[in-house]
């Protein structure tokens, strides 16, 4: 179900790019002619003061904004007009500024619902949930077990999520976007409001599922520590204007970057 | 003390999967089943309190059976598919007037070419006309992939009085009868022709077993969770993949059917006789009701819901007259409007999700007894 | 000239009868305006306030009082009825359900309206009461261009007329009083209104109070061509088409959508009706709704819906 088209990118290659895309809302600009790109197996920050452009960036790659203007290629195949779940088709999984968890659920069934797209039994069936039926969900559910176990929330599978304290539902979003086992996986502000040790522990699963799973990562954060130890390139937006990118220490000393986190006299 | 799941431990996800995963529950659910097939017919049958009278069949079990399906089938809908309905009572009344129709045969003349059906057997009438029911169901759902929540409300409405005008117009459905009223056909399953009240109570029991456990599958397999997630999340659950046009169709469909099976038995096994004033707004709202009641997002609530809901009239009748304080019928009609009333607003008080949600923290409680927590 | 004539008859008929539509429409705007409530009860409200007006008047004339003296003293006392309405609804039901969400207010209303429509009959009775406040008699108009003329009843005069009153009236409380910026304030947002210092729950006393004697000015008028009867909450659950079309928080959606369905309907009626059966009335103005909804969700006047994540 992976990648049905395009031959796979292989590790280094451009997974996604980004060409001179801009949005708009009416006449307010959100995103004004950005170009990068996204390599196969990399950790890619987006960074920017509040107001830049980045989730609208993010609602763009996974095709919940269509851009008025600019290309986006991913996996080396141009992009039309698309649906958000024809993105997700193609292997985009994201997580939310605001925890999107669906409330009136489980944790095990939250990150159950990340596997609906590889599941494949017809209604017929699930009616009845004997043999196929029943075989395919247990099957699930030792990948969603698996999930679990690496994001270390057993305890609290059966709780609703409307229950759990935010750190855990952060996790538990971050696990529903692994169950869907994408090739891209973008992470709104994955560490907002989170104290030090919860953001060690997310930092950590981050560069877990990038380690292990390969997959590569977009990622906003607003946490200037723990950008620069995660991700591999940053990119700067401004006023929906790309300022800066590069290598972490790159976009450090760069004098615009600087003057948009700190202002400057005009 | 007895309810405890200490000790059962479970060595696969299929048995961890179970519907009641702890044993005591599944053993009350069994017993319930052994009484509701087995004791009660015995009862019956000796002519034993409570049982033994028709009027504990005719005027309450078969009725609560046939709406708790109904209630199911909304519950569906609007429960864990988040889609706000108040149209069950035309998805009901198209299940009744299409099974009838298959059930005494269909002729529709095209001027050029007939098209005839002769009369069909019971069971496939009410199939078919469930069927027929999940057809406009889905139509009638279309809207709901552009619009949402109070303003779908209002499209359903559409449906109710758009069919209960069809019903009482078009004279076809009605086999041109001149009162307008329908009689149903003989009740013959395979050969067998169900009459007694016992019968009935049976036939309507195996139907709501077999569609309340199909949809308990459902709503705990994939489709119930893509149609949950829908629910509280409609964007989110689109961006993760899931299709809002299949998982709200697929709502639709699935509950016009059980609604529409519901509606058929309701006509067919417990009116017998009857006139599109069956399936008016007020049994949209009686079953809105006792979902509402019941629990939304909740197999067992749709059952609490409609016992409750059916169950007050009789009782506001019953206890004045226990009492010695004459009432009388339209005070009583007028005074069960009033509870009814406030005891949704009550409920949506104290427990926005239902007697099921009261239901399940009673039985937490029950584990960790005699400790709070 | 005749067709014209009687097209232009049907027509007005229908735009007058749609003016009560706008009427019960109007009470629910004003509540989903003010406190994004969904108020199911508007139309048991109209029926609680046209018993209270027609039994309490009723009784006064029988007692002997002279008729405007009954009238006014009636009118007081259906205000006051409805004031008392508004409080319990507010202390027993919204106030404990604050912060809820929009559904499970709207169920609440639900119950509200089956408590409204058991007490009130129960209290004032449940015949059919005839009301006689304005002349029910009919003009001819254009008798010289038309033969016959046409035909347009005393009544659905006055109602416009009401009706015209009204609007300006809540337009000018709306935009000019404190109280109508409050409820502006508390209709974009609870919590945040909250903070300011706005108690909520005498916002909401406010509104229910302001829906009710809405719903008076609306039982006066139906009593007056109906008699005042249960069917009435029948007949204002048209409103909701109504809203729909106009827009659930737009005040001129609610007359505009209220004038379209009653036209749309009585033409429909007149013209469709003989080729696909009578009664068309019945289901007309909700279909035309669903109509409506597919080609623009948001319904004619109401704002547009931007979604974000």
């Amino acid at each position: 179900m992976r990648a049905p088209d395009g031959p796979p990118v292989t590790a280094g290659d451009v997974l996604l790019s980004i060409d001179n895309v801009s949005l708009s809302f009416g006449g307010v600009k959100a995103v004004s002619g950005v170009s990068f790109d996204i390599r196969k197996g990399e950790i890619r920050a987006i960074i920017g003061p509040n107001g830049a452009g980045k989730t609208s960036m993010l609602n763009i790659i996974n095709g919940f904004y269509h851009p008025q203007e600019g290309v986006i290629t991913f996996k080396g195949e141009a992009r039309a007009r698309m649906r958000p779940h024809d993105a997700a088709d193609g292997g985009i999984a994201r997580t939310f500024q605001n925890v999107a968890l669906f409330r009136g659920m489980t944790a095990l069934d939250n990150i159950m619902a990340g596997r609906t797209l590889k599941m494949r039994r017809n209604m017929f069936w699930q009616m009845l949930r004997i043999g196929p039926a029943l075989a395919e969900e247990v099957e699930h559910r030792h990948r969603v077990e698996e999930i679990i176990d690496f994001l270390k929330i057993q305890e609290i599978r059966r709780t609703p999520v409307s229950r759990l304290p935010y750190g855990l539902q952060k996790r538990v979003e971050l696990g529903r976007a692994l169950a869907m086992e994408p090739e891209l996986l973008l992470l709104d502000e994955p560490m907002a409001g989170m104290n030090i040790e919860e953001k060690e522990d997310m930092s950590r699963f981050i560069l877990d599922v990038n380690d292990h799973y390969g997959t590569t990562i977009a990622l906003i954060e607003h946490d200037m520590g723990v950008v620069m130890d995660l991700s591999d390139r940053v990119v700067v937006l401004d006023h929906g204007i790309k300022i800066a990118d590069g290598t972490p220490n790159e976009v450090k000393s760069n004098q615009a970057v600087i003057d948009a986190y700190l202002g400057v006299a005009h | 003390m007895f309810y405890r799941e200490t000790g059962q431990f479970k060595t696969s996800y299929a048995a961890d999967m179970q519907i009641f995963p702890i044993r005591q529950d599944r053993i009350a659910l069994w017993v319930l089943l052994a009484v509701a097939f087995i004791g009660i017919p015995l009862l019956n049958a000796f002519h034993i309190w409570p049982f033994g009278n028709e009027y504990m069949l005719r005027a309450i079990l078969i009725p609560f059976l046939i709406l708790s399906l109904a209630a199911i089938g909304l519950n569906i809908l609007t429960g864990y598919c988040g889609q706000l309905s108040l149209g069950s009572g035309a998805f009901m009344a198209i299940g009744a007037y299409s099974a009838y129709k298959f059930g005494t045969g269909v002729h529709i003349p095209f001027g050029l070419f007939d098209l005839s059906i002769p009369p069909l057997p019971m069971l496939p009438s009410i199939l078919l006309g469930a069927l027929m029911s999940a057809v406009v169901g889905i139509l009638f759902g279309i809207p709901s992939l552009r619009i949402k929540g109070l303003y779908l409300a209002v499209a359903t409405l559409a449906a109710q009085f758009f069919f209960d005008w069809v019903f009482i117009r078009v004279k076809w459905f009605t086999n041109y009868n001149s009162s307008g009223s329908v009689s149903a056909p003989d009740l013959n399953f395979f050969g067998f022709v169900v009459n007694a009240p016992i019968e009935r109570y049976l036939l309507c029991l195996i139907f709501v077993a077999i569609f309340a456990l199909l949809a308990k599958n459902l709503v705990r397999g994939n489709i119930g969770r893509q149609w949950m997630a829908t629910r509280d999340m409609d964007i989110a659950a689109e961006l993760m993949g899931i299709r809002p046009l299949y998982a709200k169709l697929s709502a639709f469909a699935i509950s016009s059917f059980i609604m529409g099976v519901a509606g058929a038995l309701w006509a067919f096994v417990y009116l017998g006789a009857w006139e599109p004033l069956a399936f008016s707004i007020d049994r949209s709202f009686q079953i809105l009701f006792m979902v509402i009641i019941g629990g939304l997002g909740s197999i067992l609530g749709s059952f609490l819901g409609a016992a409750f809901i059916l169950v007050l009239p009789i009782l506001l009748d019953q206890v004045p007259h226990a009492l010695g304080v004459p009432i009388s019928v339209e005070t009583v009609s007028l005074l069960v409007f009033i509870v009814t009333g406030a005891l949704i607003c009550w409920l949506l008080i104290v427990e926005p999700r239902g007697f099921a949600r009261l239901w399940s923290t009673g039985k937490e409680k029950l584990r960790l007894w005699p400790y709070p927590y | 000239m005749i067709a014209f004539g009687q097209f232009l008859e049907v027509l007005v008929s229908g735009l007058l009868a749609g003016v009560l539509y706008s009427l019960v429409a109007l009470g629910f705007v004003l509540i989903f305006k003010a406190s994004g409530v969904f108020n199911f009860a508007q139309g048991a409200m109209v029926l609680l306030a046209g018993l209270a007006l027609v039994r309490s008047l009723d009784f006064m004339v029988a007692k002997g009082l002279p008729f405007w003296a009954a009238i006014v003293i009636a009118l007081l006392f259906a205000a006051v009825v409805m004031a008392i309405t508004a409080w319990m609804v507010e202390r027993f039901v919204l106030g404990p359900l604050i912060n809820q969400d929009g559904l499970t207010l709207f169920m609440s209303t639900i119950g509200v309206t089956f408590m409204i429509e058991g007490g009130a009959q129960m209290l004032f009775g449940s015949d059919v009461y005839p009301l006689r406040l304005f002349p029910s008699d009919a003009w001819f108009l254009f008798e010289g261009s038309f033969p016959g003329g046409i035909l347009v009843s005393k009544i659905d005069v006055w109602g416009g007329l009401i009706a015209a009153v009204l609007v300006v009236g809540l337009a000018l409380f709306f935009q000019k009083t404190k109280t109508g910026r409050a409820l502006r304030a508390v209709a974009d947002d609870h919590a945040a209104a909250q903070s300011v210092g706005i108690s909520l729950n005498w916002i909401w006393f406010i509104v229910w109070l302001v829906a009710g004697l809405v719903a008076l000015v609306a039982a006066t008028v139906w009593g007056t061509k109906l008699g005042v009867q249960f069917s009435i909450t029948f007949l204002a659950l048209k409103a909701l088409p109504v809203l729909i079309i106009g827009g659930f928080t737009s005040v001129p959606g609610a007359i505009v959508g209220g004038l379209i369905v009653g036209a749309g309907e009585k033409l429909a009626e007149a013209y469709l009706g003989p080729f696909i059966g009578g009664g068309i009335e019945y289901w007309f103005a909700y279909v035309l709704a669903l109509v409506v909804l597919m080609a623009r969700p948001q319904g004619l006047f109401g704002e547009r819906i931007i979604e974000r994540i």
